[in-house]
This record gives C-alpha cells, structure tokens and sequence, in this order.
C-alpha cells in the first residue's frame, strides 16, 4: 500500500512538472497534421460507420454492405469502394460509379461522413439503408438473445420439468427475475399478454449493452449509445402503451378527474395529459442513451488522456497508462452494472407506463399503489442520474 | 451535434431486426417458456404441499400410535392390577372357605366331643349310680352290724370315688 502511494505521488510529481515545461509548446502544436484531433477521435467511436475494424488490426477494417436508394433506384456495393483512404497525411475520398451513378462520402456539410450521391457535380443525399457497424451490432444482439431464448425453450422441450443449470440456467433465472419481480409484480393477472414484448426488450438491451462493451469486434458498437435504437425501443413501448390502453386511460387523459374549470372551457389539465403521453417515451429514449454513451465516452476520454500525456514525455505518458488503464477499467466494471441496470429500467419504467393504461373503473387503491412505485422508480432513477453525473 | 441525429436508416433496421426478434420470441420464445416455469413452480410448489401432508400424516400416525401403545399399556396395567385383585381376592376367599370349613369341622368336632363328653359323663354317672347301689348295698349290708363302721365305710367308698376320679 506505502508502495503504491509512492508510485503514484512520483507519477503525479513528473506530470506536473513535465506538464510546466511543455505546456506553452503544446498550445502551439495543436493543429498541426499527425496531431490527435479528440474530438474527432470520441466521435468516430461513438457514432455509425460503414466498417468494422478487424480486432487487433488496427487500420484494417471489416468493409460492410452499403445499400442505397438514389434517383435511378436501388445500388447495393461494398464500403470498400468509399471509404475515404489515408495516403500520407492526405486523406482521399474516392468516387464510386455504380450503373452511372456516381456515390461517395461527403466530407462537409450535414451529411458528414455519410453516402452521398454526386448528381451534376454536387452531393445529393440518399436514402441510406446500408448495414453498417450498428446494424451488424443489431443483427448479432438479435441472433445471441434468440440463441439465449430458444437454449432455455429446448432445455425445457428436451428435459420436462427439470430446473436447468450452468449457463442455461443463468438465463433462466435472469428471465425469472424480470418475469416475476417486474412484469408479474406490476401488471398482475395481464402479465402473460405483455410479457413477451417486455421481456425481449430486457433482453435485447442488456444484450447490446454488454456487446457495447467488449471492445473488439462482435462488440464495441454504441448500439444502445445511439438515439435511433434508444427511440426506436421507446416508440414501441409507447405504441404497445396506446394500442391496449383501456377506456378508463383515454378517459383520464380527455376528461381527468379534476374540477371543471380545469378542463372547461379550456382544457388545461388534457392537454397536460396528452403531453405526459409524449413526455414517457421521450424519457426513456434519453435516459438509456444518455447512459450508455456517457459511459462509452467516459472510457473514450481516458484512453485518449494516455496520447495527451504521451506528447509530455516518456514518464509522462508511462504513469498516466497506468493510472488511466485503472481508472477504465473500474469506469468499464461499473459500465456492466450499468448495462444491466439501465435494461431492468427501462423494462420496468415500460411496464409500469403499460400498467398505467391498463388502469379499469375506480380503482383508488390500486392507483395509490401505483403512484407510490413511481415515486419509487423516480428516486431510483434520480439516485442513478446523481451517479451516472458523478 | 452528430450523436443527436436520427439516422433513417439505423432506425428502419432496427425496427426491422427487433420485430423479427419479437415475432420469433413471442411465437416460439417467451410464452412457453413462462408457462414451463410456472407449470414446475406449482410442481414444487404441489411437491412441497405433498411433502407437509405426508410429514402431517405420518406425525399423526406416529402420534396414534403412541396413543395405542400408552393406551396398551395402561390396559396391560390395568389387567394386571385386576389380576392381582382377583388373586387376592381368591385367596382370601379360598381361605375364607377354607377358615369355615375348619369352623364347621371344629364345630363338628366340638359337637362330638360334646356328644362324648355328655356320653361320658352319662356313663360316669351311671357307673356313680351303679357304684351307688353298690355301696347302698353294701351300706344296707352293714348296717345292721355297726353305725359307726356304715359311716366309716361310706367315707372309705367316697375317698376311693374321689381318688378313681
């Protein structure tokens, strides 16, 4: 223990002084070619690409399948054909000619690094339904939960009533866990009809979330980092919410139990209602991305501070390895209960969103229950911003 | 900001891939796998109730049986006491029959004795009176040569009476 706190005092003591003696060099260097653009270093790992990178290949990349649909109809080529292309400190973007349609990526603009077409000299945008990186992270997230489902489902087919052990019986606790102790527990006697739906979104976002987490490729990609899937998801709990809400929800929304002038002749408290409507997915939209970008980007950040320290000098860049190595790997330990905790979130706030509109007749207790689990969730959910801010 | 923006085409597989995903589950998946969970669930949980039946059961029979065998006991106890009571009982009245017996033999006995005695004394006094004649004749015999030796002789026969009894 002495030990260690003597390591990293002398660490700290070169990196400050170090940091004094090249910090007005720095400044200077800042754009020059070579240097590490950050920004575009966090950017490129946390948005979509067309390309995967081969694990422990650095530079080499997987080329995925670019599907587009310009103005003469469908192009299907590989990404190999544009992506841009690092020759020296050039950086070249080549023009792909697919049929008499020219395709490239764009450099600039808001289309930025995404398939254009070249129509007359200028960029055209397409509709772009290419596999890429998040798609394939998609596809192996779905393949690995129906080989975790359907590996429960056979073991039940194959040995009758005998419980499963190992692995298969990890997911079947896990299954049981969220069975019981969110859907069951919230929804009561409806559990069966919802079940399906709540527990394949548990399952495809704990999946994603921890496949986001391995670094190489079968993982790494911020699937559930990224607000298209995060809405996506909460899109559909929001359709399941509407589709089976019963009378008594729509009736609370249009004519809630309020004192008339609250709904007549304007309707102040409907309107609150249809906007609260809106207000549940949204948040859940942003509560998982939020999540699981920040914690992809904290471990981005102090990666990167290895190659910012790097240009201090040798030490410098030594002890800073060493301190940000530690500190990833704690950020990534608490990045998997984060994973599993923002799934059983997200499945439980969707459950009790459907539970709500599952609401029949005057039911004044049930609703007293109900308001108290929310207050609960929302402490919980509080509790975990106060974290995930920290 | 790039993160922020909804890419048409992400958004379009996804909702593709996670319907597929949902229909597969939803058909094949979920449903039946919930209901093996809870069809085994009622298993332990009916094995469980069975389970407490029989130990109930068999706490019951063991109780039972303890019950009969105390009962035994005590029953056992009891004719054993009953037994001793009779012995007793019997031989009291064994003796009790045996003490008349032996009254009534004595009483026979008693009778008899009685009866020789009575017999006796009869044959004594019929000998008393036969002596008596005896001497009353001898008496008679002598008295006419003295008075004084008719007394000396009734005394002399008297004294010989008295030492013969």
């Amino acid at each position: 223990m002495k030990q260690l706190k003597v390591i990293i005092f002398l660490i700290f003591a070169t990196l400050t002084l170090n940091a004094a003696a090249s910090s007005a060099p720095a400044e200077t260097k800042e754009h020059k070619e070579g240097e590490l653009d950050l920004k575009e270093v966090i950017f490129e790992h946390l948005s979509d690409r067309y390309g995967w990178e081969v694990p422990f290949c650095h530079g080499r990349t997987i080329h995925l399948p670019i599907i587009v649909w310009g103005h003469d109809g469908l192009h299907v080529f590989s990404s190999k054909r544009v992506l841009p292309v690092h020759e020296g400190h050039e950086t070249v973007y080549p023009v792909y000619t697919d049929s008499n349609t020219q395709f490239t990526i764009a450099q600039d603009g808001p289309k930025k690094g995404k398939v254009v077409e070249i129509v007359d000299g200028k960029e055209v945008p397409v509709k772009d339904f290419s596999i890429t990186k998040n798609v394939l992270a998609i596809w192996i997230s779905v393949i690995v939960v129906l080989v975790m489902a359907l590996s429960v489902r056979r073991f039940h087919k194959r040995n009758g009533m005998k419980a499963p052990r190992k692995g298969v019986g990890a997911i079947e606790a896990l299954i049981v866990f969220i069975y019981d102790g969110v859907i069951k527990s919230t929804l009561g006697a409806k559990a069966k009809k919802f079940a399906p739906y709540l527990l394949t979104v548990f399952f495809f976002i704990f999946v994603s979330n921890l496949l986001g987490l391995m670094v190489v490729f079968p993982g790494g990609a911020n699937l559930t980092g990224n607000i298209a899937i995060t809405l996506t998801l909460a899109v559909m709990t929001f359709i399941v919410t509407n589709l089976f809400g019963t009378k008594h929800y729509w009736k609370d929304i249009f004519w809630p139990d309020v004192p008339l002038w609250l709904k007549f002749p304007l309707p102040i408290m409907p309107l609150i209602e249809i906007f609260g409507i809106f207000t549940k997915p949204a948040a859940l939209t942003v509560r998982l991305f939020a999540n699981m970008m920040g914690g992809h980007m904290i471990v981005i950040v102090l990666t990167l501070l290895i190659f910012i320290f790097a240009q201090m000098g040798a030490g410098v860049a030594a002890g800073t390895s060493v301190i940000s190595v530690l500190f990833s790997l704690f950020m990534l330990l608490i990045d998997v209960l984060v994973s599993f905790i923002q799934a059983y979130v997200f499945t439980m706030l969707s459950t009790i969103f459907i539970s709500l509109a599952q609401e029949e007749g005057h039911k004044h207790e049930e609703k007293k229950a109900d308001d108290a689990e929310a207050h609960q969730i929302a402490q919980e959910v509080v509790a975990e911003a106060v974290k995930a801010a920290n | 900001m790039e993160l922020f923006k909804l890419d048409f085409g992400l958004t379009f597989w996804m909702f593709i891939a996670f319907a597929i995903l949902f229909l597969i589950l939803w058909k094949k998946g979920w449903p039946a796998i919930i209901n093996q969970i809870d069809a085994r669930a009622d298993l332990i949980d009916k094995g469980v109730e069975y389970a407490q039946n029989a130990k109930t059961q068999l706490d019951n029979a063991r109780a039972e049986a303890e019950q009969q065998m105390a009962e035994a006991r005590r029953q056992q106890a009891d004719i054993l006491r009953e037994a001793d009571r009779m012995k007793s009982q019997i031989i009291e009245e064994a003796r009790q029959a045996a003490q008349k017996a032996a009254q009534k033999e004595m009483d026979q006995a008693k009778v008899a004795i009685e009866q020789a005695r009575k017999e006796a004394e009869q044959n004594l006094r019929d000998e008393v009176s036969a002596f008596a004649l005896d001497i009353a004749g001898k008496v008679v015999r002598n008295q006419m040569a003295d008075d004084k030796a008719q007394a000396r002789l009734v005394d002399q026969l008297l004294d010989e009476m008295a030492s013969k009894n």
